[in-house]
């Protein structure tokens, strides 16, 4: 895969941004923050009417057999305008599972949904700190899943989930129908992203891997969600660092723009590096779909996205003064997302470990 | 195989060839004098070889290629410590200089053949005591002699200009017209009456730049490179040269491989330190980053490639690389704990904590400091303002001092 953009690409680009920007607004999304169970429907119509649920899934099952270049191109705006819903990751990833690991009946009978956007899928590998836990909070006996499943990133609205879970003593990565699972909506500083606690009660579940092989494949999965989430957060990053720019070159004070005090201005210059490094990083990892060193790419993209998008947020709030922490102005909107994002598939001491490990030849 | 890699693969089989003759183990242990004489016989090699000017015009000895095949030869023999640094000033600012502003074109040629064979270098004489990121605010000058000039003053850091022949110089042929419009640009003799060399050792223990002072040096009008008063604008020429070059993720620091190596091989609290979770993170920032840079300057090179113009982004990388490595050098030295005092002046800061943390300070501040390349990209790529300038506009002698 080339690292630099072709035409149709940079199509996807320019014509994404376009369609956000004109139809998701701060306005609209200030309000998702004060309850739960809400999301940017508008958004998530405009994700299925363009054809980005179906994105980076086989033609047979009615996607697109674009790859991670081009949703991850859609990502990197989705970040720009704060998008939100979840499902553009998660559904990604719950039908990566199914296709790169389930049958031919269990790809006939989920993916054609998820492409479409009408089913929605989420991906619930997590315990607490850990991303990919040795022992998962749920256990697979037989066909049926038991146990409760913690801040699962679109558990509200979830069709399906693909879950890793523990089956007499060893991994299992398991596609199970969350119809009568009972969802319990987390009041969230981000409530958008739908996040949830899901118990799952005698619940059916088909496998589609078990033991190491499932380890390995709940890892690839959650890397290919990485390097979707880190153009979100690439995205995010340089909106912050555009924002702060705006602002210091507009706003006065002592007589001067506070864009010429180098203290503002070396501030937005070293953001501008750190969202550089992040976008480097994630056009490399997702160029290397497929290759031996695709989990380091997708560790190096996560780790300098995150990164990126923190600092971001963090600064540009600084360089508005008390104007920044309005309700009103709604950059706290990032801050928010600079932290959920941070989370979902794996925080930083996750990716730092995953990628080290790799580095020192301690994981194969 | 594309031509590039073709390229590519048959330099790095002839830079494979020199390692006996010119390589690290070769220059093991000599002088400077010696090692300076190897590098000549290396940089006559590489120009018999048709690897010296690459990408320079034909007319004036050089090979006719492209950017893309200097970048990457420069790539493939920065991977194996020839003698080649005495020369890196010289080809890379003043002879393209002289190439592209010097009026006697044969007796251009002729300097030019010499540099690039290694008989004879050049040095730039830019910063000055007074002004190194201000470099406008220079103070040596130039007053008119006769049909020439006579020039008195004090030039700072200038690299190599022990061993030069030759060099070019900004200074000031007016004082009363504000600080940018009063400058003038020549080329001096290095070896001519009133110029006086006195070599400044550095923090490392070498000492590769120098103060040089000009009393009374008399040069003539041919040696005027710019109109006089249009100096600046050919120094800026000068320091947009070679805007991509061979980078270094590691700051021309040691590998990152380096450091892993010892996190593995020490001990800490009962453990291997590479299973220290302050060591990890560090390791995997620093992947993350130099990763993004390797990144950033692959994107260039393919842009290049598709006859495309590559970002500014790739101004990040001595920023980025220099201070990563200084830190990263430091907690090299603190792994080490009291095995860390152990200094060796002659080792390579591409390969000794110790020597990349004490050099590196010298790269942080050198063709650009971090604050001035910050500023650089605030102002050129985000449209920030300019710093407050109270000397902006006014004559260079109402400036207060």
């Amino acid at each position: 895969m080339s690292i630099l953009y072709d035409e149709g690409q940079q199509a996807i680009a320019t014509e994404s941004r376009r369609v956000i920007e004109a139809r998701v607004n701060k306005e609209e999304l200030l309000p998702l923050l004060e309850t739960t169970g809400r999301y940017h429907e508008g958004y998530w119509a405009t994700a299925k009417e363009q054809g980005w649920t179906a994105l980076a899934l086989p033609e047979t099952y009615g996607g697109l057999d674009l790859g991670l270049i081009e949703l991850g191109l859609i990502a990197h705006q989705v970040g720009r305008s704060l998008a939100g819903a979840p499902f553009l990751t998660a559904s990604f990833g719950a039908a990566k599972a199914i296709e790169l690991y389930g049958s031919e009946d269990q790809k006939a009978k989920w993916l054609p949904g998820l492409a479409s956007g009408e089913t929605i899928g989420t991906v619930a590998f997590a315990n607490g700190a850990n991303a990919l836990p040795a022992r998962p909070g749920i256990t697979l006996t037989g066909e049926r899943l038991d146990g409760i499943m913690t801040g699962v990133s679109g558990g509200l609205a979830a069709d399906v989930a693909v879950v890793f879970a523990n089956g007499s003593g060893m991994p299992m990565l398991a596609v199970a129908e969350l119809t009568d699972v009972t969802r319990d909506p987390i009041a969230s500083f981000d409530n958008s992203r739908l996040y949830a606690d899901l118990a799952f009660k005698d619940t059916p579940a088909e496998t589609l891997a078990a033991g190491g092989a499932a380890r390995e494949a709940a890892l690839h999965i959650l890397a290919l969600q990485a390097v979707i989430t880190a153009h979100e957060q690439t995205g995010g990053a340089e909106a912050m660092m555009e924002i702060a720019r705006d602002y210091a070159v507009t706003r006065r004070a002592f007589g001067q723009p506070i864009g010429a005090f180098q203290s503002i201005k070396h501030r937005i210059a070293e953001l501008y590096g750190l969202v550089e490094l992040a976008r480097a990083n994630c056009i490399h990892a997702a160029s290397r779909e497929g290759q031996s060193d695709f989990i380091i790419a997708a560790a190096a993209a996560r780790i300098s996205a995150t990164e990126a998008y923190d600092t971001a947020s963090r600064d540009c709030v600084q360089i508005h003064g008390g104007i920044g922490v309005t309700w009103e102005l709604g950059l706290h909107l990032h801050t928010r997302r600079a932290r959920s994002l941070a989370i979902e598939q794996g925080n930083l001491l996750f990716w730092e470990d995953v990628l080290v490990d790799r580095l020192t030849g301690e994981a194969a | 195989m594309s031509d590039l890699e073709a390229y590519r693969t048959k330099a790095a089989a002839w830079l494979a060839s020199m390692v006996p003759t010119y390589g690290k183990a070769a220059r093991q242990g000599l002088s400077e004098a010696d090692d300076l004489a190897l590098g000549r016989q290396y940089q006559k090699a590489k120009f018999d070889a048709g690897y010296a000017g690459i990408n320079w015009p034909t007319e004036f000895g050089g090979q006719g290629l492209g950017h893309l095949e200097k970048v990457t030869f420069d790539t493939e023999e920065m991977k194996h410590g020839f003698p080649s640094f005495y020369f890196g000033i010289s080809l890379g600012m003043p002879i393209p200089v002289l190439m592209q502003f010097g009026e006697d074109k044969a007796w251009v040629k002729e300097r030019v053949l010499k540099a690039l064979q290694g008989e004879e270098i050049w040095c730039q004489l830019f910063s000055e005591p007074a002004g190194g990121s201000d470099l406008a605010g220079l103070r040596t000058k130039a007053e008119a002699d006769g049909n020439g000039w006579k020039i008195n003053g004090q030039k700072v850091w200038t690299s190599w200009a022990h061993y030069s022949d030759y060099g070019v110089i900004v200074v000031r042929t007016d004082p009363n017209v504000p600080k940018h419009k009063g400058l003038t640009y020549f080329w001096v003799d290095m070896k001519a009456p009133g110029v006086t060399v006195r070599p400044i050792k550095l923090v490392g223990g070498d000492s590769h730049v120098n103060e040089v002072f000009f009393d009374d040096v008399k040069i003539g009008d041919d040696h005027r490179m710019s109109p006089v008063g249009g100096g600046f604008a050919v120094a800026i020429a000068t320091l947009m040269i070679e805007r991509y070059v061979a980078t270094d993720s590691a700051g021309f620091g040691p590998h990152l491989d380096l450091f892993v190596e010892l996190a593995k091989d020490t001990e800490l609290n009962g453990r291997p330190a590479i299973a220290d979770g302050r060591i990890r993170q560090q390791i995997a920032r620093n992947y993350a980053m130099r990763s993004g840079l390797q990144s950033i300057t692959a994107r260039a090179m393919a842009m290049m490639q598709a006859g495309m113009t590559p970002g500014p982004e790739g101004s990040l990388n001595k920023l980025v690389a220099v201070r990563s490595r200084q830190k990263l050098s430091e907690l090299a030295i603190d792994l080490q704990g009291s095995d860390g005092f152990t200094y060796d002046n002659h080792a390579s800061q591409k390969e000794d904590w110790t020597s990349s943390w004490i050099n590196a300070p010298t790269g942080r501040i050198a063709g650009g400091s971090d604050e001035t390349l910050l500023n650089t990209i605030a102002e050129k790529i985000l449209g920030l303002p300019q710093d407050h300038r109270p000397d902006k506009g006014v004559p260079f002698n109402q400036i207060p001092a």
